[in-house]
């Protein structure tokens, strides 16, 4: 017998507009495998026939499809939102389009149903600005991270009308029926998840222009608590998207990181030129992976002159090495004992890059900030970017040192971590359940 | 009176996890599980006496044997701690299980640390798959036979046909309840897998035929996971229970065991039950020998199974071993709702080997851990509600190596 109590918030019937883009199929094979039937709504009936076989190898179904259904704008919204609990928004990431499409939604959607966006750091209440009040308090944006079936990290925004009790039953079924990873967020920029990510990324992009791409993916790489290196990340998400998360963070944010956000010139130049990452494949991004004689190359740009040179294979360093080598046979605590030991100013750049990412995250969450509880924090950047959770960081280094070295690198030091390193909060700090933090530090 | 053993928990890794991708090796597994072992029982390293592992093939798998001598590695405190390992296939984590209860009932020890594991995720499906078959007669059943496995137990449902008749949609089932309920364990392989009673009943190309009736949906799947409990003496448990303010009597014991082993070849033993009511009449013994040693009637003393579902035929064999039903009538328990998670006598709430993970020579830890978790309540969104005591069933090769365990409170 199970105890845990399901919400009573009906979700039988969900309609995705804009299914054929980045996110539709991912969201709907999320919502069909959650026992859904889902309507996948794009501009014309072969694009929303696209998303279904994109489902079923998401689900690697075929009868996954038995409860999808194709409809394109010109069957109308009142038929299309007909009946509907959810209505889920996953157009491209243009406030202009999301309001014209709400606009259309409030209009025809019925009384109850809930109307989501997945955007990735829009204001929730820019885009229901001129809204239905009955719009407004069923209005929340549901960011998923990408591939939903992969990262299950899930941020919920709800617009400040909606009750707390309907937040409530939303994020339970998010984490019960979607075995969703919930954290709850503030209509903040970017989000959690983003602004922490973001910054760490964009840091590490602004390095790579005197340090080189190669050397700073070495440097801060899978072994200090990451799947993959940060400039191949941004290479995987889209320099577009990229650009737009840190200019959107730094137009409307005012931190304790002036400066973190600020997009490297050579990237406006490159993006400008068609630079854009993994989906510009002849083009390029941080790197570039072309065949040559049938061979495959990887090749790494170069952020001065933005020509590309064959990867250094002999390109080795002895700490990150060393460190590697404890990670690969789980001596975590000693691994990360030897990166803050590590003597040179390699190891100076590295561990400024991950003290700014444990004080960075540690400085979102309380009255006035992202999330409630450093948890959300921890929580979104396992679930959503499969990083070691900062709090974790904290506890491997120790808080006492942690303070040491955050003082040493000049960085702003968090309460919370303060607090632990006076012995005034329990430690360790990290006490997510079912997760070990070991499994981000990558051999 | 043979002295108790009880279980004192333990720790589990998540099955989700690719180690291989980390770039880990097989002692970083030793060294998470066994620290987060000692982490969630609070037990003081210098209290372990002797270190058990269960390990089917890391030889294969890894290039690495001898690994009792990891186990050392784990704590400086375990300098000199007396170790081995034990195989016998996918039962090789309850052989080790038998090894450390017996130096504790025979009084050698007061306290063993069990750790069960295997990388498998080395290699691909195709190569492990030929690894897996040196767990049958390799050169007779699995030498130049792609994935030899689905197809032996494939044979067993098709025994199950030839002798009472077997529908599909039955095994379906099975398949669709332990995914369902490995969407409640947080450490369990597939719990964000999409499964689904119709997809389980199709053919397609997503649910493709591995072998005879075998398809993708009735297998367990390639795991890495390790899995660590601890075993111990009336006395270490007394005092263990005073430290933490428990009350002894809480603490689950090993009531019963049964072991036994049978002919390596499948045809030899289809041969040899030819006359017996039991398709697998030496997995039937070890059943009955852990009820015995348990003090129990039958299954319905029970509150829980934890069984060994590598392929959905196994757990269909399953039933009808355990006696919730006739032989040859287990579909009935499946109909009857019996075996779901808030059935009567539910089996596998954590998934089994099809939801949970079936890291070969570590599911016999996992199950008794598993075990340990419903009878201390600790079970979370799987709990069976006020469960007393758990059967488990671990079966190395084709129905070879069968151990089955009883864990519960004395009363």
């Amino acid at each position: 017998m199970t105890t845990s109590a399901l919400p009573s918030l009906r979700l039988k019937r969900v309609v995705v507009l804009g299914a054929n883009g980045a996110m539709g199929a991912g969201s709907a094979a999320l919502f069909a495998a959650g026992g859904c039937e889902v309507t996948l709504v794009a501009r014309d009936r072969a694009r929303a026939e696209s998303v279904v076989p994109a489902v079923q190898g998401i689900a690697k179904s075929e009868r996954i499809a038995d409860g999808l259904r194709c409809a394109t704008y010109s069957d109308g919204m009142e038929s299309l939102l007909a009946g509907a609990d959810l209505v889920f928004e996953a157009l491209a990431e243009d406030i202009n389009l999301k309001r014209e499409i709400f606009a259309q939604v409030d209009a025809a959607r019925p009384p109850e149903a809930l109307v989501a966006t997945v955007s990735s750091g829009l204001s929730i209440r820019a885009m229901a600005e001129g809204r239905s009040a009955g719009f407004r308090q069923h209005f929340a944006g549901i960011h998923l991270y990408n591939p939903p079936h992969v990262m299950t990290g899930v941020e919920v925004i709800p617009h400040p009308e909606m009750p707390s009790g309907l937040v409530t039953e939303l994020e339970q079924l998010l984490a019960t029926r979607f075995g969703r990873a919930v954290v709850t967020c503030a209509d903040t920029p970017a989000f959690a998840g983003n602004r922490v990510g973001f910054k760490v990324m964009n840091e590490v992009a602004q390095l790579a222009e005197r340090h080189g791409v190669q050397l700073m993916d070495t440097l801060v790489g899978p072994y200090t608590g990451r799947a993959m290196p940060p400039l191949a990340t941004v290479d995987l998400v889209g320099w577009d998207v990229h650009r737009a998360i840190v200019d959107n963070v730094a137009a409307n944010v005012r931190d304790e990181a002036p400066g973190a956000f600020a997009l490297p010139s050579y990237m406006a130049r490159l993006i400008e030129a068609g630079h854009l990452g993994d989906k510009s494949p002849a083009a390029g991004g941080f790197y570039r992976r072309s065949t040559v004689h049938g061979k495959a190359v990887t090749e790494v740009l170069d952020p001065a002159t933005g020509s590309y040179h064959p990867q250094d294979e002999t390109l080795s360093v002895p700490f990150v090495d060393e460190v590697r080598d404890l990670n690969r046979r789980g001596r975590y605590v000693e691994g990360v004992a030897h990166f803050f030991d590590a003597v040179g100013p390699q190891a100076d750049i590295a561990r400024r890059v991950i003290l700014g990412y444990l004080s960075y995250g540690l400085h979102r969450f309380g009255p006035g900030e992202v999330v409630a509880g450093y948890d959300d924090v921890d929580r979104i950047m396992t679930a959503g970017f499969n990083w070691a959770p900062p709090s974790a960081l904290v506890d491997l280094i120790g808080p006492a040192r942690t303070v040491r070295e955050l003082e040493r690198a000049q960085l702003p030091i968090p309460a919370i971590v303060a607090a632990a390193a006076r012995g005034e909060v329990p430690t360790p700090l990290f006490r997510l359940p079912s997760i070990t933090p070991g499994r981000y530090f990558a051999g | 009176m043979t002295p108790p053993v009880f279980v004192l928990g333990g720790y589990q890794t998540d099955f989700a996890r690719n180690w291989t991708k980390e770039n880990k090796h097989i002692s970083a597994m030793f060294n998470e599980v066994v620290s987060g072992a000692l982490e969630a029982t609070r037990i003081p390293p210098e209290d372990v006496e002797v270190g058990h592992v269960g390990n089917f093939a890391a030889e294969l798998y890894t290039m690495q044997g001898h690994l009792g001598a990891f186990l050392v590695e784990t704590h400086p405190a375990f300098s000199g701690l007396p170790t081995g390992r034990h195989e016998a296939a996918c039962a090789s984590g309850s052989i080790a299980l038998l090894a450390a209860s017996a130096e504790i009932e025979a009084g050698r020890y007061d306290l063993a640390m069990v750790v069960g594991l295997e990388q498998m995720k080395t290699v691909d499906s195709a190569r492990g798959g030929d690894f897996l078959g040196t767990a049958a007669w390799y050169e007779r059943e699995a030498a130049g036979v792609s994935y030899p496995f689905p197809k032996l137990f494939g044979r067993l449902g098709d025994e199950y046909d030839r002798r009472f008749g077997l529908k599909d949609e039955h095994l379906a089932r099975i398949a669709a309840i332990n995914y369902d309920n490995a969407k409640k364990n947080p450490l369990a392989q597939t719990r964000n897998w999409f499964m689904s009673e119709p997809h389980a009943n199709s053919q397609d190309r997503f649910n493709s035929v591995i072998g005879g009736r075998i398809k993708v949906s009735d297998c367990s799947q390639v795991t890495d996971g390790a899995i660590c409990v601890f075993l111990a003496s009336a006395s270490y448990a007394r005092k263990y229970a005073q430290a933490r303010g428990l009350d002894l009597a809480r603490i689950p014991q090993i009531l019963g065991w049964g072991h036994h082993t049978a002919p390596l070849g499948f045809d030899e033993k289809i041969a040899e039950s030819r006359d017996n009511p039991y398709v697998l009449p030496h997995t039937r013994q070890a059943i009955v020998d852990a009820f015995r040693r348990a003090k129990i009637a039958d299954a319905w003393a029970l509150d829980a199974i934890e069984t060994h579902d590598c392929f959905t035929t196994s757990e269909y064999m399953a039933i009808d071993h355990f006696g919730l039903t006739p032989p040859g009538k287990s579909w009935q328990a499946i109909e009857e709702g019996v075996i779901e998670l808030d059935g009567q006598l539910p089996i596998n709430p954590s998934g089994g080997l099809i939801g949970c993970g079936h890291p070969v020579g570590g599911t016999g830890v996992r199950q008794v851990l598993d075990a340990h978790r419903q009878v201390t309540g600790t079970a979370g969104a799987y709990q069976v509600g006020g469960a007393k005591k758990v059967a488990t069933l671990n079966i190395g090769g084709s129905g070879t190596t069968t151990c089955s365990f009883v864990v519960g409170l004395d009363n």
